[in-house]
């Protein structure tokens, strides 16, 4: 991708979008500067990982923004896709049109669950101060500067100091035409002392054909707050998915992000922990399944910079088919973040020779009192697991889907979010089944499995088995 | 040898018979030999990571009940395998850990027994069942085994040792050299062995070889 191609993505179009969403000024020059970052970065900045880049490259040419599209029904766009009985949810459909349903009792607490630019017309003063001091920087990564450049559409939402809400907020995006690039922006603010549950889910509706999701996510976990964060996307295998996240914990605070990928063609995805204060937690857990020709290509960045903060980043994945997967991984501790813990693995499974999987984990550390563990493997299912299992009366394919979704589970079980991590097994069975099942709720869960199989809970900690702190 | 008879993939069989009922399961896999009711116990059990021990009871279990008769429900299979668990002394807490993961030698085998109980096969090869157990595992383990064989469930044991024949009492024993039945007899066979070890067996059984030659 270079800049004598960029016909479509140019700086008239970034004017274009910004007018069409009645900007102020500092936005538009906001996203001017963003775009100059895009136009000048290479698709992979950093040495460590360009030789995998053309991998998992792709052209953006086909895609291209409509802005301001006619209106859609939601009850109808949205039919099959909903029970009926969802609240504290946002619905996306395409990359304009949003529909919120938020509970009084929620509302009432101050809560914003919104479009950005509808908070924009609200709070400008606040989004202001968010979009210029972002935590997903254009300097970072050429997708987030196109993001940050291009955005269409977004997601705001704030929970005010000290309030807990124990039911999740969700957020819902689902495509339907080809050849649209839906670029959205989410803003998760969640002040001093206040707990949030939330949920995100992008689908496709139908065979969408080519279609280009590109999204940054920020999340602020505030003082002694508590913010976990899942996201699920089961994109149509014609669409190319970039995500770029940046999860800042201050002191005390803590952050989940469980995130499952089943879907899209080339899925390049960007994660950055950012713990900033004294004795917060993060903890990332990162699951995918890929066949046919899918291609998944993620970086974890655990970057500890207060005192005493522990983080983990948990990722595993299954590859079929010719589908291929790299995972580059980096634990940074700085000379500040005295006494402090991190832990990154990464684990993957290969079921056909014809699948590939690759991984970079790195460390880098200023600083000598800390514990730091980072592993990584790559293995066929194992033939005397099978034996074992089939000597039991299971035929090969009940031992082989067993041997498999076991796999998943050392870091599925691990989810903070029930639903979340209820809701993965299912999906993921249903892949392996070749079905395409979405998030659903417990209910309708029992519905259709008839049980939910105990579960066996993670009980270990990872910091103290390593061989190196027994 | 017992690997060969569950039809473990790296062992083929270049001469001789398995015969159940008369039928060969030779061209059979693993898991249509252990419906036609043969089980075996491993000498070291396969770990596998995220599948619980109690769905794979329960898949095992699924597996080697008759055919045309229904599945239990979750609840009434957690009252068969209880029933099981107590039998062997063993904790219902083995039900929520990964299969074989982190256990200890003792409650692998224990395990092996307690899949056992459950299948109730006809024909259950226990391949050295007693290696790597200390005394008390040693006597529980055997106790299962007492408890699961019968008229309906017929055991092979394959052992090196006397010290397990203290509280399993074979019908039969047979001392296997070099892949042949050299002897065979009752449990004092069993007892002349451990008092005279097995170069006794392989002195005499040359002297009546060399007699026969000179007949």
């Amino acid at each position: 991708m270079t800049q004598t191609t960029m016909s479509s993505f140019d700086e008239d179009l970034v004017r274009a979008i910004s007018s069409s969403l009645n900007e102020p000024e500092w936005l538009e020059k906001a996203r001017r500067e963003a775009f100059r970052e895009f136009v000048s970065s290479p698709p992979e900045k950093n040495p460590l990982y360009t030789k995998y880049a053309s991998t998992f490259d792709f052209p953006i040419e086909p895609f291209r923004m409509v802005p301001g599209r006619s209106e859609v029904d939601f009850r109808s766009y949205f039919k099959g896709f909903l029970t009926g009985n969802e609240s504290d949810i946002m619905l996306q459909a395409n990359e304009t049109q949003v529909h919120v349903d938020l509970s009084k009792d929620i509302a009432s607490k101050g809560v914003k669950l919104m479009s950005f630019h509808d908070a924009l017309h609200e709070d400008e003063a606040l989004l202001r101060k968010l979009v210029e001091q972002r935590l997903v920087k254009s300097e970072a990564d050429k997708y987030a500067a196109f993001v940050n450049a291009f955005f269409n559409s977004g997601t705001f939402i704030h929970v005010p100091k000290g309030v807990v809400l124990e039911r999740p907020l969700r957020r819902m995006l689902l495509l339907d035409s080809p050849r649209t690039a839906v670029v959205d922006q989410t803003l998760v603010y969640a002040e001093e002392q206040s707990k949030l549950i939330f949920l995100e889910e992008l689908y496709s509706k139908g065979p969408a054909g080519p279609a280009l999701v590109a999204s940054t996510s920020e999340i602020r976990s505030g003082t002694g707050a508590h913010v976990d964060f899942s996201s699920i996307q089961l994109l149509d295998d014609q669409t190319t998915h970039v995500s770029n996240r940046a999860i800042e914990t201050v002191n005390d605070s803590k952050a989940t992000v469980s995130s499952l990928v089943l879907g899209s063609s080339v899925s390049r995805s960007r994660m950055n922990f950012l713990l900033n204060g004294r004795g917060c937690f993060a903890e990332g857990y990162e699951i995918f399944f890929t066949d046919a020709n899918q291609r998944y290509d993620f970086e974890t960045n655990l970057v500890h910079v207060g005192q005493d903060t522990t983080g983990s980043v948990h990722a595993r994945g299954v590859l079929k088919g010719e589908s291929q997967s790299i995972f580059k991984g980096m634990i940074k501790i700085t000379n500040a973040a005295r006494n402090s813990r991190s832990y990154l693995a990464h684990h993957a499974m290969i079921l056909d020779r014809t699948a590939k999987s690759n991984a970079v984990p790195s460390l880098d550390i200023d600083n000598n009192e800390v514990k730091a563990t980072h592993s990584a493997s790559v293995a066929q299912i194992d033939e005397e697991q099978l034996f074992y299992m089939m000597a039991r009366g299971l035929p090969q394919d009940e031992a082989k889907k067993m041997v498999v979704l076991g796999f998943f589970e050392p870091v599925l079980s691990r989810i903070p979010i029930e639903q979340t991590r209820e809701g993965a097994r299912f999906m993921i069975e249903g892949k392996w089944q070749g079905a395409k099942r979405r998030l659903v709720d417990r209910e309708t869960l029992l519905a259709a499995t008839g049980e939910i199989t105990p579960e066996v809970k993670q009980t270990e900690d990872i910091f103290e088995r390593h061989y190196k702190y027994r | 040898m017992a690997y060969t008879l569950m039809g473990h993939p790296k062992y083929q069989v270049t001469s001789g018979q398995v015969l159940i009922d008369g039928e060969s399961i030779l061209g059979l896999t693993p898991d249509k030999r252990a419906k036609k009711g043969l089980f075996l116990a491993f000498q070291y059990p396969v770990s596998v990571q995220g599948v619980s021990m109690f769905s794979f009871l329960r898949a095992a279990y699924n597996n080697s009940r008759p055919p045309g008769t229904e599945p239990p429900t979750i609840f009434e299979f957690k009252e068969v395998v209880a029933e099981k668990l107590k039998m062997l002394s063993m904790d219902e807490s083995f039900l929520n850990r990964y299969l074989n993961e982190g256990f200890s030698g003792g409650e692998k085998k224990r395990a092996e027994i307690l899949q056992m109980a459950l299948m109730q096969p006809k024909f259950a090869v226990l391949d050295e069942t007693d290696s790597g157990l200390d005394i008390d595992a040693l006597r529980i383990v055997a106790e299962g085994i007492n408890k699961v064989s019968g008229p309906e469930t017929g055991t092979l044991l394959i052992t090196h040792y006397q010290r397990i024949l203290k509280y399993v009492k074979p019908q039969f024993v047979h001392v296997l050299f070099q892949g042949r039945v050299i002897e065979s007899g009752g449990e004092d066979l069993s007892r002349l062995l451990e008092e005279k070890g097995y170069t006794w067996i392989k002195g005499y059984k040359e002297e009546e070889q060399l007699a026969q030659q000179g007949a």
